[in-house]
């Protein structure tokens, strides 16, 4: 990991969130729902919960190639979100439940992070 | 929600009615005699989904899939003339697999052991020391090849050399449907999976009959209609049956709703108005589930737009791989965004799935029950065991001729 990048202006309040749930990869940021607590993900969805329509609107104002390190990070965290809010809104308290058998259900390919993506347009010109 | 929601109907079709009413025999879900006839009569001569054209996107692209049904390793690769060719992999000389990697770019396979190198078109290309053996024809050693084709982008592979029907044939009319579906042009997917002490049928029958909704999906609310008095097990709106393979359309639903999710519906954002602008909604089988002999369902839903496998790996085990097609990378932060929570939200769905299949299989294997028994509504389990027991049924009447 590189020295810590800040969010972008304006989501300084979520920067508390992102060592836990800006995870590079799908795989990983449903590992890190699955190994949260309860009083991670609450606090995460509590604070994000106000930030993400702004988020979203910022994050889709540029496109990926013009995204620098901290907006990465924010599209990371946001979709870190997804993960914390499904078991936030949808398994309630009985998350650990589905945390149980989505273990035995590991995500095992996804897509291309943008990231790569950019890199892989620059090399080809 | 529309009318469709709050209609369902009983399954009229005459291929249907011919499967009677009987309770099936349990013994088909766990007898180890049964699973290797099915082993032999199924699976190693049907057509099977393996992959997709997504995954050999230029020359010398291969992959590797495991067939564990069959003690199988079959390589599919994508020649220099761009054509898809499947080999075992195992080396001609004395058995070796060639390869390790699921997948990757190679022109060449080189058996580990002796050295011996094949083209990519399973060609042998070169073996050390070749004229100390007593073989006349080189092209003899050629690798093993698997019969495959190409159906909506899908790659189906056949263990058998010759088989009964072409692939086309074998799918018929379904065939054709899903060739219009997204999954034809897909050019990337996610993929999850799971391992369970299952037999194949009794796993895949979970996937085909909307019964069990209302009881398995309790915290998804997986079937948004269930309060609905007409319809309240959010069964299908149609059936119908073509050959083995089966299909049934949904009521629909199966979205986060914004009353009660409000921010997993701001995060999956406006997918499905996204999906409508690139032309794919608005099919005829937005809503349809499409049931492939034997092991493979394809879900037209457009954001929503999955395939399910499910391999037999013993009697009382299987594995299930669902695959999230798209067409075309994440080209915003909001498509990136609403994709993965589609896929999640699928996945939160399919977790509660699997809470409750192991549990029947321990209950059938326990030998406590002679029979197991489908209602009207779960037809499509019917239909699927009176398929294999066809197959199964023809394999040996053959094989009897044989001898």
């Amino acid at each position: 990991m590189s020295t810590q990048v800040a969010l972008p202006p304006g989501f300084a309040a979520l920067e508390p969130f992102v060592a836990w749930w800006a995870a590079p990869s799908l795989s990983e940021r449903d590992t890190r729902r699955l190994d949260s607590t309860e009083a991670q993900r609450l606090a995460f969805y509590d604070a994000a919960k106000e930030l993400a329509p702004a988020a979203l609107e910022y994050l889709d104002s540029r496109p990926f190639t013009a995204y620098d390190e901290a907006d990465h990070r924010l599209l990371d965290l946001v979709l870190g979100l997804i993960h914390a809010t499904l078991a936030v809104e949808i398994e309630k308290g009985e998350e650990h439940i589905h945390a149980r058998g989505a273990r035995r259900m590991p995500i095992v390919r996804e897509r291309a992070d943008p990231r790569i993506l950019t890199a892989k347009a620059h090399a080809s010109g | 929600m529309n009318d469709l929601t709050n209609a369902f109907q009983k399954p009229f079709s005459d291929e249907l009615r011919v499967l009677g009413t009987d309770p099936v025999p349990a013994t088909a879900y766990y007898d180890e005699g049964w699973f290797d006839l099915e082993r032999e009569a199924v699976f190693k001569r049907t057509w099977l989904n393996v992959g997709h054209v997504c995954e050999l996107p230029e020359p010398g692209s291969f992959i590797v899939r495991e067939l564990e049904f069959a003690r199988a390793s079959v390589i599919i690769a994508r020649g220099k003339d761009g054509n898809i060719r499947a080999f075992h992999n195992v080396c001609t000389h004395r058995g070796t697999q060639l390869t390790r990697e699921k997948e990757g770019k190679a022109s060449t396979f080189s058996c580990p052991y002796h050295m011996w190198t094949f083209g990519n078109d399973g060609r042998l290309l070169s073996a050390p020391d070749f004229e100390r053996f007593y073989i006349t024809d080189k092209a003899s050693c050629d690798l093993t090849t698997v019969s495959v084709d190409i159906c909506a982008g899908l790659i189906f592979v056949n263990r058998d050399r010759n088989p009964k029907q072409g692939l086309k044939e074998f799918l018929g009319p379904m065939g054709e449907m899903i060739s219009t579906l997204p999954i034809s042009r897909a050019t990337t997917y996610d993929e999850y999976v799971y391992d369970i002490d299952a037999n194949w049928k009794v796993t895949f029958d979970n996937f085909q009959e909307n019964y069990h909704l209302r009881f398995v999906h309790r915290r998804t609310n997986g079937a948004p209609a269930l309060d609905s008095k007409p319809n309240p097990f959010h069964y299908p709106v149609a059936y119908d049956v073509f050959g083995p393979h089966r299909m049934d359309t949904s009521p629909g639903g199966g979205i986060p709703e914004p009353e009660t999710k409000p921010l997993a519906s701001l995060l999956l954002g406006k997918l499905g108005e996204q999906v409508m602008l690139d032309g794919l909604t608005g099919g005829p089988h937005d809503q349809d589930y499409f049931i492939f002999y034997p092991n493979l369902y394809v879900f037209g839903n457009p954001t929503m737009h999955f395939t399910h496998m499910v391999m037999p790996l013993a009697a009382g085990k299987s594995r299930g791989v669902f695959r999230f097609y798209w067409i075309g990378d994440d080209r915003t932060a909001q498509e990136r965004i609403s994709r993965e929570l589609a896929l999640a939200f699928a996945r939160e769905i399919h977790v509660e799935d699997c809470e409750t299949i192991a549990s029947a299989q321990r209950g059938i294997e326990s030998g406590a029950l002679q029979h197991v028994n489908f209602q009207e509504q779960e037809v499509l389990c019917r239909h699927l065991l009176a398929s294999v027991q066809k197959q199964v049924a023809d394999h040996l009447a053959e094989r009897r001729e044989r001898a």
